[in-house]
């Protein structure tokens, strides 16, 4: 099968391609952008296409043979909450290649997940504890290790339609030529100034080559004339362009997502990358412009994936604050005490985990850590298999702290979720870094501490349901139960009391936040999702650049009422249901703050290090 | 052959027209371009910002084939983008710049492109019917020059280019501002309105009214009002004829000195880049039509309005969008009430013989009503701050109408800088979300801002309201009732939620 649009373009003219979607729309092509503004005599692409289209031939049977085009229906849309891409079609193509029967386990993964067919549920298991016998179904797959993952639980539907998220890249056979491809909801793309693909969250970088160098074309023609390209709209799509240096960074959505979002999480990518290889690849680039920066990177696609991952499920993405396990307060003070005396002997930082939730951490004198080089150290040790199946010493870049030079970082996994990270200068400090994990490892054995975060991660956060509801909102006539029933009974099914259905707290000091865990009805992830972009709405739009932050929103639409208070001292994101009352909301969120305030030792790490930077 | 400069000088605006489906082969680039302002700015600038579009209007197309670029943010410029016509594409570049307030919403950038297009196409038809008449596209680039240059000249103030920005969040360009009425006024309107119905005869004629910039009626379809509703406002009403008069109309802007000094040099730049200027537009004028040319409009001894535009003694026609028909304009002035009639042209066989017939019919039948109703309405006239109500800032918009109110610009200006740049902010947000779906937005918003202002909008069944509030001692709830209290006065309780 030739198409006859791509035999046009210069790079893969004369080249069989075997494409399973073929581009029935000759005019868009992105080789034709690149003409265009060649055309003009302006800009001057690299010279990427020679050579480095992967020559496909015809035998191909993964996508010519087996390529059939699997139409995996989406009309188990859930009202006002779909994300769907194409206006009025409710059909995404997945292709599915007859033999990769090891791609069978997971059928639909448009966008990992993003638009599985029925309302779906995702999060680390377990720590969900008794959220949902959903996510239960899923324990098997612990054995392989799969931290994150998304799963399929609609009632009806889950047994046709399951789909998990894995790490690691996925979608390879295509590229832009591809209908697919082109309705993926989210791209990213990495990519040098000279149009070299590095990174392509969907496609082999390869042989998206000649889209990269138009990708490079558009920003290098905005900046030859003196200007510098943020954002480009069209209908539900934004385009984000990112420069950072000798590196592009360029995010393709139409999710529903804010640009001060989305460049939020090209800039998070950038700092993944800077972890992995810390910026003197720059350095690199200003030797040979056409360096090749694939190799540097191979084998972390799941860090990647995973850190992808989470701009959907992970509030600390656009919080840019973290959050800890809840723990007893002596547990948590035991384990910072120890991690404060192994900070003392020459360790930069000291850190122990529990997934992506931190149980406590330690700083040398006036070095500190910012929440965001936490996220992106977490998914890199969480997303990498290697991490757990002993104890590592691995070179690794704090991209906030210092991008300029490696740290080195001891990592062992007590058990499958807890871990211990300490980050030195030193190169040559393993041992002395294994001696300190064994003092550490000793102290949470003694004080139960491993127990502690088992309890926790079995039992979950705070939850909407739980929280006490004051005796005078409780007599309230409109509130149908009457008060001899406890709080949680009120509100079986429909969250917390009052319509309040999720919160998320961020204390600004302590650069910490605490979220309410899911409750129903706000339960599949495809629901989660969509209250984790309304969150990021808000708040995008209460720190509104120049303007902000604002101290109140208010804010209702088909889906949610959503109240916002910033003050100096904390922020609070409350969901409730749409047709919430207002004044009673008001008085929720009021408790809500009480509420937090009185377990504040048990969720937030309390008396670290000052965490200025 | 570098690539020329997307901010030479001190430009802070460039506009631009271009048709896709030409110059497509190289070398012949050149021929797509229809329009560029400014015209004296060099074929390689030109190429540059229309191969920069047309190159991310493909791009765009790729992911989103069913709607193309529609805006570029970069650091220094925002390109907003309307597809005024099937390939045809309309691009306006303009310089962000703090510090002269230089601050915008994308949406109200792109409405200033729909308009020129619309009052464009009323007067001179589809840009794509003149290239089909014309394929060498002269006939189109003679019309298009003058007639956007003519309309830029409007947003002059000095030498300066005033676009719409944050300070005019509380206005909606694109609608029609309408004048309450009192019920027995409405009884003369309606009746006067019949006389001027049946003005030509057997033949049905198409009617609008005005008092001051303000609507009073209308028998044409909504898309059509708007757009002689702008003209007249812009050309024809008592305060554009005597364009001394400060207007609070946003479509008409600084005093007549500046916009002499900006039109002084208008023409050179009118088709000066344009060799092939073709005699002959198909008016048998010889000579290229500027429906918005200046103070070309004076009001004759017999109460209509004359103007030259259309050559000596002729009488302008405008095509209708709903009924594509094509119109006589005959605009009829007393006192502040100004009265457009719409002959269709099959009324009129003998030209301007009939012409003058309509007009007699009007001053016979109708002069007694006129007077009726330009009394009436001047007694219940309120004055420039009729609208305003105290306590609030608002804008209302009836997006199915195409009718807004605002408060008066006057009392809008009281508001701070930070206020009104939290309102725009808000109004950019209600624009992306009504951009995300199809059918009617239900949604309510209300922020407190940092300087502890109450920026609020409300969506409901196809109407709007955006109102600041900057009373420092209000809650949400004390908010919420303000909304609530104006809902329930001003605008029969359709933004209520209760």
């Amino acid at each position: 099968m030739m198409t006859s649009d791509l035999s046009s373009s210069p790079s893969s003219s004369g080249t069989e391609f075997a494409d399973p979607n073929p581009s029935t729309d000759p005019e868009t092509n992105s080789e034709r952008v690149q003409s265009q503004l060649e055309s003009m005599n302006l800009s001057e692409p690299s010279e990427v296409s020679d050579g480095s289209h992967t020559d496909y031939s015809g035998g191909d049977d993964d996508d010519e043979n087996a390529g059939a085009v699997e139409v995996a229906l989406s009309n188990g849309n859930e009202g006002g909450v779909s994300n769907g891409c194409v206006a009025g079609t409710s059909v995404e193509e997945e292709i599915e290649g007859g033999e990769a029967s090891s791609r069978a386990e997971y059928p639909v993964e448009m966008e990992a997940g993003e638009e599985p067919p029925s309302p779906t549920s995702s999060g680390y298991d377990g720590e969900r504890g008794s959220s949902g016998g959903a996510t239960s179904t899923y324990k098997a797959d612990d054995a392989s290790e799969d931290e994150i993952r998304e799963a399929n639980v609609d009632g009806d539907t889950a047994s046709q339609h399951e789909a998990a998220w894995l790490p690691g890249k996925r979608h390879v056979d295509e590229d832009d030529a591809s209908i697919s491809w082109r309705k993926r909801k989210k791209h990213f793309f990495i990519l040098s100034n000279s149009g070299k693909p590095i990174y392509s969250r969907y496609g082999d970088e390869h042989k998206l080559a000649g889209f990269s160098a138009t990708l490079q074309a558009i920003i290098s023609f905005v900046e030859n004339g003196g200007d510098r390209v943020n954002l480009v709209k069209a209908g539900k799509h934004q385009v984000v362009f990112l420069v950072k240096g000798p590196i592009y960074l360029v995010c393709i959505s139409c999710t529903d997502e804010t640009y001060e979002y989305l460049r939020g999480q090209l800039d998070l990518l950038y700092g993944q990358m800077i972890l992995i290889l810390t910026k003197s690849i720059d350095r690199c680039f200003e030797k040979n412009a056409k360096f090749d920066m694939t190799p540097l990177l191979g084998g972390t696609e799941a860090v990647f994936s995973s850190l992808v991952h989470s701009f959907s499920w992970n509030p600390a993405t656009f919080l840019h604050a973290y959050t800890c396990l809840p723990l007893p307060f002596g547990s948590r003070q035991a384990t910072g005490t120890v991690l404060q005396d192994v900070c003392a002997s020459g360790v930069l930082f000291a850190l122990v985990m529990c997934r992506h939730k931190v149980v406590s951490l330690a700083g040398a004198q006036k070095a500190s850590l910012h929440p965001d080089d936490l996220l992106l150290l977490s998914n890199f040790v969480m997303s990498s298999e290697s991490f757990r199946t002993s104890e590592s010493f691995s070179p690794i870049c704090l991209p906030r702290y210092n991008p300029q030079a490696f740290l080195h970082a001891y990592v062992h996994f007590f058990d499958d979720d807890t871990y211990v990270m300490l980050l030195t200068t030193r190169s040559d400090a393993f041992y002395h870094l294994k001696d300190c994990r064994i003092r550490i490892e000793a102290v949470l054995l003694k004080s139960n501490v491993l127990s502690s975060i088992q309890r926790s991660i079995a039992e979950g956060g705070m939850r909407v349901e739980d929280l006490p509801i004051d005796r005078l909102l409780r007599q309230k006539p409109n509130q149908g139960q009457a008060g001899h029933e406890s709080p949680r009974d009120v509100s079986v099914g429909t969250g917390g009391p009052f319509g309040l259905w999720h919160f998320m707290y961020r204390s600004i000091y302590l650069d910490q936040y605490i979220s309410s865990e899911f409750s129903p009805p706000v339960t599949s992830h495809r629901q989660q999702k969509s209250l984790y972009r309304a969150y990021q709405k808000l708040y995008a739009s209460m720190h509104e650049n120049g303007l902000g932050p604002h101290k109140t929103q208010y804010r209702r639409d088909e889906n949610y009422t959503l109240l916002c208070w910033v003050t100096p001292d904390f922020e609070l994101y409350a969901a409730f249901d749409p047709l919430a009352d207002k004044a009673m909301a008001i008085k929720i969120c009021n408790q809500v703050c009480q509420r937090v305030k009185d377990v504040e030792n048990e969720v937030f790490l309390q008396g670290a290090s000052p965490f200025s930077w | 052959m570098g690539m020329a400069s997307m901010s030479s000088g001190s430009e802070s605006l460039r506009l631009c027209v271009f048709d896709l489906r030409r110059g497509q082969n190289e070398g012949q680039e050149l021929d797509k371009i229809l329009f560029f302002y400014p015209p004296d700015q060099t074929f390689s600038t030109q190429l540059s910002v229309i191969g920069l579009s047309e190159g991310l209007i493909t791009f765009t197309r790729l992911f989103s084939p069913e709607a193309a670029c529609e805006v570029i943010e970069a650091e220094r410029h925002s390109h907003v983008f309307y597809e005024a016509e099937p390939d045809i594409w309309m691009v306006m570049v303009v310089e962000k710049n703090k510090e002269i307030e230089a601050i915008w919403r994308v949406d109200a950038l792109q409405r200033i492109l729909k308009e020129v297009h619309s009052l464009f196409v009323m007067f001179h038809g589809s840009i794509r019917a003149l290239l089909e008449k014309e394929p060498t596209g002269g006939l189109t680039r003679s019309h298009l020059y003058p007639f956007i240059t003519d309309y830029l000249n409007d947003l002059f103030v000095g030498k300066k280019l005033q676009l719409p920005s944050f300070r005019e969040t509380l206005k909606e360009r694109g609608t029609v501002q309408m004048l309450t009425l009192a019920r027995d006024a409405a009884i003369e309107v309606q009746s006067l309105v019949g006389v001027l119905d049946s003005c030509a005869g057997t033949v049905r004629c198409h009617s609008m009214i005005l008092f001051h910039d303000l609507l009073v009626s209308t028998t044409l379809s909504p898309d059509d009002t708007v757009d002689v509703f702008t003209y007249s406002v812009m050309r024809l009403t008592r305060n554009a004829i005597s364009s001394g008069t400060s207007s609070w109309s946003y479509l008409r802007k600084g005093s007549t000195l500046s916009q002499i000094s900006s039109r002084s040099s208008s023409p050179q730049l009118l088709g000066s880049s344009d060799p092939s200027l073709p005699s002959g537009n198909g008016n048998n004028a010889g000579r290229v039509i500027r429906p918005l040319q200046h103070d070309k409009w004076s009001k004759g001894t017999d109460g209509f309005l004359v103007t030259d535009i259309w050559g000596r003694d002729a009488t302008p026609t405008i095509l209708l969008q709903q009924t594509q028909e094509r119109v006589y304009l005959l605009t009829y002035q007393y006192k502040n009430l100004t009265l457009v009639l719409l002959v269709p042209d099959n009324a009129i066989v003998n030209g301007e013989l009939d012409i003058s017939f309509v007009k007699h019919q009007v001053i016979e039948n109708a002069s007694a009503k006129i007077l009726k109703v330009e009394e009436k309405i001047t007694k219940g006239w309120g004055g420039e701050n009729a609208y305003h109500v105290s306590g609030y800032r608002y804008l209302i918009v009836d997006t199915d109408m195409e009718v807004s109110r605002a408060s008066p610009p006057g009392k809008v200006a009281t508001l701070a800088k930070e206020t009104l740049l939290a309102q725009n902010k808000l109004r950019e947000t209600v624009d992306t979300e009504k951009s995300r779906t199809k059918e009617e937005k239900d949604m309510e918003i209300s922020i407190r801002a940092k300087n502890n202002a109450w920026v609020m909008a409300r969506l409901t069944r196809g109407k709007e309201l955006y109102m600041a509030l900057e009373k420092a001692s209000e809650t949400l709830l004390d908010a919420t009732d303000s909304v609530q209290s104006f809902s329930h006065k001003y605008c029969s309780g359709v933004f209520s939620m209760d």
